[in-house]
């Protein structure tokens, strides 16, 4: 039986009577690594910040470790085995480098002291250097190393590599990676950077206006879903109805590109039954299924 | 480790609060009433207790407060507030420390720097000012510094109530109203006379009605406990 590290049951949360989330209900396997979609206001950070503790939900249930985050007594010791990266990055801007390590270390008695040497030297942040003067990419970085050196099984970053340069991203995403395989650390992240997310990414959910409105493994939906490409010798006849699982169709010339997300071998032999169509199977770009989902919804 | 990031938060504030006093000070012991002035008429005791309801007392204690207190759980938040963002606010609610511990250490380290400010400024008050060391004795400045700090205690909270839901400069501007209402209160409502914490730092301070006014300490820890249980009520139910 799959154990959930993040479990949510018809999750509630308005803002002055506007629906934030709307019974979201979401399953993060233990030691997987959730990329967590969706549009800007879809819900995300809402999510997140229920997660932790900073947000009260209206009703459902929110659990982390098992633990119900609604009780503000124990949603401390949730925030004592997790990792959090912030959206905007913001860290004290009286502290330097050296200081809010200093700060940080004695509030997680699991600190790793090897871990923070380590991202220290390949983060290449300057110790004494004050935060408002770093730039927000090393910002970035600094709260990474504050995260992962928490010696945390739950990483929840929001959005981790915003403001990072394209090496220092793929730096970034090969170590989280990396802590994922070798520290069993269960990774909870919101990204707009689809190709980042099917870049590390082992299972996705998509939540759209507060609603999880897809959710499971990656491989399994990339399998599940295929674009086929219909190329007719003339012109092109199209049946008046598809078989069920055509989720999208998009016309170019004598081309017709068609989404499906089941019933895939049905839907190939009408394909193929159209006078003059060759038919082409192609797999499907975690972008496409994302923009089918939300599109859809 | 609190206590260290609200020293680094709050050091060049207290040593603000500090310079403008020592300035202040130093233009007062330089400064020379005219002889026919009638400041200058007066014997040092009634010099004395007219200094103190001058609101010499009152002053620095409430500067003190204002700047100290003013630094709630959420300081440093106020410049990214005013772009949408939350500031390092997330960050510290992140940690694994619950709210009561956040704020409570947030505001006695601010209490203890109102402290240490009251009594270095007593101290340099008698070093400085002839007409303060002519009429009293350092045992007795102790005296009053200690009823200083405990008759500021309620002043002292009402920045740090409001600290809990505005923003810096808001927190600052609106304790001056709060100030003013509880000055009146005090003096233009039946509420008994030693209960007047204000008095009690000036002419009723036992500088110079040689007595101490427990009724006002007693009135000013109270307020600021109810004050602090109220910010404690805010700081949990408030959502970030």
């Amino acid at each position: 039986m799959t154990e959930y590290i993040i479990e949510t049951n018809q999750l509630t949360k308005s803002f002055s009577g506007a629906p934030a989330l709307r019974g979201l209900d979401l399953r993060v396997p233990k030691g997987s690594v959730f990329g967590f979609l969706g549009r800007n206001g879809a819900g995300k950070t809402t999510t997140i910040k229920t997660l932790i503790g900073l947000l009260r939900s209206d009703s459902g249930t929110a659990q982390v470790f098992g633990i119900q985050v609604t009780d503000a007594d124990r949603s401390i010791e949730v925030r004592r085995r997790i990792g959090f990266v912030t959206e905007d990055k913001e860290l004290y801007p009286y502290m330097t480098v050296e200081q809010i390590i200093r700060f940080t270390r004695p509030l997680f008695p699991k600190w790793r002291d090897d871990l923070e040497r380590r991202y220290l030297q390949m983060f290449e942040l300057p110790p004494k250097r004050k935060i408002p003067d770093l730039s927000k990419g090393m910002r970035s970085k600094l709260m990474l190393l504050l995260a992962i050196s928490r010696g945390a099984e739950l990483l929840i970053l929001d959005e981790p590599t915003d403001g990072l340069d394209p090496a220092a991203t793929e730096d970034v995403l090969r170590e989280l990676i990396d802590i994922a395989a070798s520290e069993g650390t269960t990774m909870f992240f919101s990204s707009h950077q689809l190709a980042e997310v099917e870049f590390i990414a082992d299972h996705i959910g998509i939540i759209d206006q507060g609603k999880m409105i897809a959710s499971g493994s990656l491989d399994e939906m990339k399998a599940q879903y295929q674009r086929l490409q219909v190329v007719f010798a003339d012109s092109v006849r199209t049946p008046e109805r598809w078989v069920e699982g055509v989720e999208n169709v998009r016309q170019s010339g004598r081309v017709v590109s068609i989404l499906v997300s089941h019933n895939v071998d049905a839907i190939v032999e009408q394909a193929q039954s159209l006078p003059g169509a060759t038919v082409e199977r192609f797999p499907v770009t975690l972008k496409e299924i994302f923009l089918e989902h939300v599109r859809s919804s | 480790m609190l206590w260290y990031k609200g020293w680094l938060e709050t050091r060049f504030r207290l040593l603000f609060v500090f310079s403008f006093y020592v300035v202040s000070l130093l233009a007062m012991s330089l400064v020379k009433p005219p002889q026919s002035s009638p400041f200058a008429r007066l014997n040092p005791q009634e010099q004395l207790k007219a200094f103190l309801g001058f609101g010499f007392a009152i002053y620095p204690v409430a500067m003190a407060s204002l700047m100290l207190a003013a630094a709630g759980i959420t300081t440093q938040s106020s410049f990214q507030q005013t772009k949408g963002l939350a500031g390092s606010t997330l960050f510290t609610l992140s940690l694994p420390v619950s709210r009561l511990r956040l704020l409570a250490i947030r505001a006695l380290l601010g209490w203890l720097q109102t402290a240490a400010f009251i009594g270095a400024s007593c101290l340099l008050m008698w070093l400085a000012l002839p007409q303060v060391r002519s009429a009293v004795k350092p045992e007795e400045m102790a005296v009053y510094a200690f009823t200083l700090v405990f008759c500021s205690s309620g002043i002292y909270a009402i920045p740090m109530l409001l600290a809990t839901f505005l923003d810096d400069l808001g927190r600052m501007l609106g304790s001056v109203p709060v100030f003013a209402a509880l000055w009146w209160i005090l003096r233009h409502t039946p509420l008994p006379a030693s209960m007047d914490l204000f008095r009690a730092m000036g002419e009723s301070s036992p500088l110079v009605a040689r007595a101490m006014p427990w009724m006002a300490m007693a009135f000013s820890i109270s307020l600021a406990a109810v004050l602090f249980f109220l910010a404690l009520k805010i700081v949990q139910r408030r959502e970030y």
